[in-house]
């Protein structure tokens, strides 16, 4: 279950003093390298909430993101909202729709929840890439970013605007924490660890399952919002599978079920990507056999491995099995 | 407490559940006896909800459930414990009894608190672990346990969730003859005012924790009574000890 132990609170603000640091100092490439990372990053706490802990590999998260962002250009933009009440609203209606999608794939397990929840990201990805309302394939542009003047904040300059997704960033991570310490987070692992056993409790698993499925959503349609505001173009390739499966590499390379794990591994990939492309064009080729790597060393991501060794030094042995004592006068017969 | 009239099912032409009625009063230790296949498994299935029968009614309480599923009836006050192992293997044993505790309190379906620190959780976390002897493997993933602490972790469960009636299916499957008697004390040591049905195929946990025994054959209620008549019951010693004694 998750606990915020002395090494993710650790890791997680000297995640944040860096970013910040990193923020203040970077060029322009910099910032732009930075907002990917602070998007990635609330993508992959989001998959994390229910693939690491709730046991539910989603291949739906591509399509949820790009659905918030469409979300919130469809109503900056056709419907002419300003900025505020179309993040709230983009924000939940991505819930609500990942409500949805987790209700209705919660009845199957495994391979075959993949499977269902890839076909819900297919059909949305077909969907926003065919109709002419969303801009087909040429997808669609000039989308506006929140106006921040009356603090004194212009967000369509690069280092505010990566402060801006900062802030998402730790909004997202704190509203995944807490749920996650919630009766609710608590039942999720139950049902991931063994779902017959939390039905004969008196729970209602699938609605567990849905439940944390629309706060992941929640988590993801503001992802979605920071990434068409960062980018200010959206295209259907955000809604690809491939996104999802992206941010499956992400959240496995830095520590499935960690919640700190998955930011280390967006830092990770996102640099990975930026310095290796400047050297060869093949950069996927590294990542996959760093990915392999880290599998095949069978811990559990590059948080998830630091976090088992220092387990493994503190490890109280356990106590040695005795039979449960006898009532007096009764001896044991063998 | 528990109460069921005229249980009836089948699997095709196979007659698993024939006409089972049964009446287990509050505080009192029923065991469901008989041979592998006498369809003991199959009325364990009904009565927690996981089989609806083809005719009849399970009522709890002078409530019938016989409607309701698996989660309704536990939360009805119906618990549960395996045959085989149905624990969360990555939890550590408090965790596991924490899940229970908080279902029944309801800290679990809240979205603010935090059933791991709930003071009302903890107390009866607390209690289970001293009643199923687990306070020193509290803090131990399931995983890490030998077999028999897991045994008694699975009673536990069941228990943490303050049932009106526990089922425990084979609660000492598994265990050998050593540990059993142990087991069986413990058994003895729950609250009296808990009802326990308990489905066996070992004659001797009928002796040591039963108040009365019902003993299935072929699906059918052959004998239902104290455990000195089935002692001497020569039916009983045909169908059941007959067998048990030639093996």
């Amino acid at each position: 279950m998750f606990h915020h132990t002395p090494l993710r609170l650790i890791t997680l603000a000297a995640l944040l003093i860096g970013l910040f640091a990193a923020t203040l100092t970077a060029g322009y490439f910099g910032l732009e390298i930075l907002a990917e990372i602070m998007v990635l990053a609330m993508l992959v706490i989001a998959l994390d909430l229910v693939a690491g802990f709730g046991g539910m590999v989603s291949l739906a998260h591509g399509a949820l993101l790009g659905f918030g962002a469409y979300a919130y250009a469809m109503m900056t933009g056709s419907l002419g909202w300003s900025a505020a009440p179309a993040m709230v609203a983009a924000i939940l209606a991505t819930g609500a729709v990942s409500w949805v999608v987790g209700a209705i794939c919660a009845g199957s397990h495994g391979i075959y929840f993949i499977m269902v929840t890839l076909a819900f990201g297919q059909m949305a990805y077909s969907f926003a890439f065919e109709s002419p309302y969303f801009g087909g394939d040429d997808g669609l542009g000039g989308i506006t970013r929140p106006d921040l003047s009356a603090i004194g904040v212009d967000l369509n300059d690069s280092m505010s605007f990566a402060l801006y997704a900062l802030v998402c960033l730790i909004v997202a991570y704190l509203f995944a924490a807490r749920v996650l310490q919630s009766g609710l987070g608590r039942a999720l692992v139950g049902v991931r660890e063994n779902e017959q056993r939390m039905r004969a409790l008196g729970q209602i698993t699938w609605r567990t399952k849905a439940h944390a499925f629309g706060l992941s959503g929640l988590i993801t349609g503001l992802a979605g919002v920071v990434s068409a505001q960062h980018v200010m173009f959206i295209s259907p390739g955000l809604m690809s599978w491939t996104v999802s499966g992206e941010a499956l590499v992400v959240v496995i390379l830095g520590g499935l079920g960690t919640l700190v794990g998955p930011i280390v591994g967006a830092v990770a990939f996102v640099l990975i990507k930026h310095e290796v492309s400047a050297i060869t064009a093949y950069w996927h080729l590294v990542v996959g056999v760093i990915l392999i790597a880290v599998v095949m060393s069978r811990a559990n991501g590059i948080f998830g491995f630091v976090e088992t060794q220092l387990a493994k030094r503190k490890k109280a042995p356990v106590p040695e099995a005795k039979p449960a004592p006898l009532p007096k006068g009764e001896t044991r017969d063998a | 407490m528990l109460e069921v009239n005229n249980l009836d099912k089948s699997f095709g032409a196979i007659h698993v559940t024939c006409d089972v009625s049964l009446r287990v009063e509050k505080g009192e230790r029923r065991v469901i006896l008989g041979p592998n296949g006498a369809g003991k498994t199959t009325l364990f299935n009904q009565l927690v909800g996981e089989i609806r029968p083809d005719k009849g009614s399970i009522r709890l309480d002078g409530h019938d459930v016989t409607a309701l599923d698996v989660p309704a009836r536990a939360r009805a006050g119906l618990s549960r414990s395996y045959q085989k192992n149905t624990l969360c293997d990555g939890l550590t044993c408090r965790e596991n009894l924490s899940l229970a505790a908080a279902t029944h309190t309801g800290a679990i379906r809240s979205l603010f608190r935090d059933p791991m620190t709930d003071p009302a959780v903890r107390e009866i976390v607390a209690e289970t672990a001293v009643l199923v002897h687990l306070a020193p493997y509290l803090d131990h993933r399931v995983s890490e346990v030998s077999y028999g602490i897991r045994r008694q972790l699975e009673v536990g469960v069941a228990l943490a969730t303050r049932p009106k009636v526990v089922l425990m299916d084979e609660p000492t499957s598994g265990i050998g003859p050593e540990m059993s008697h142990a087991f069986h004390a413990m058994l003895n040591g729950l609250p009296r005012d808990l009802t326990l049905v308990i489905i066996e195929h070992d004659m001797d946990l009928a002796f040591d924790v039963a108040d009365s025994i019902t003993v299935l054959n072929y699906g059918q209620v052959v004998f239902d009574g104290a455990p000195e008549a089935a002692r001497g019951s020569t039916l009983l010693h045909d169908i059941y000890l007959g067998s048990w004694e030639d093996a």
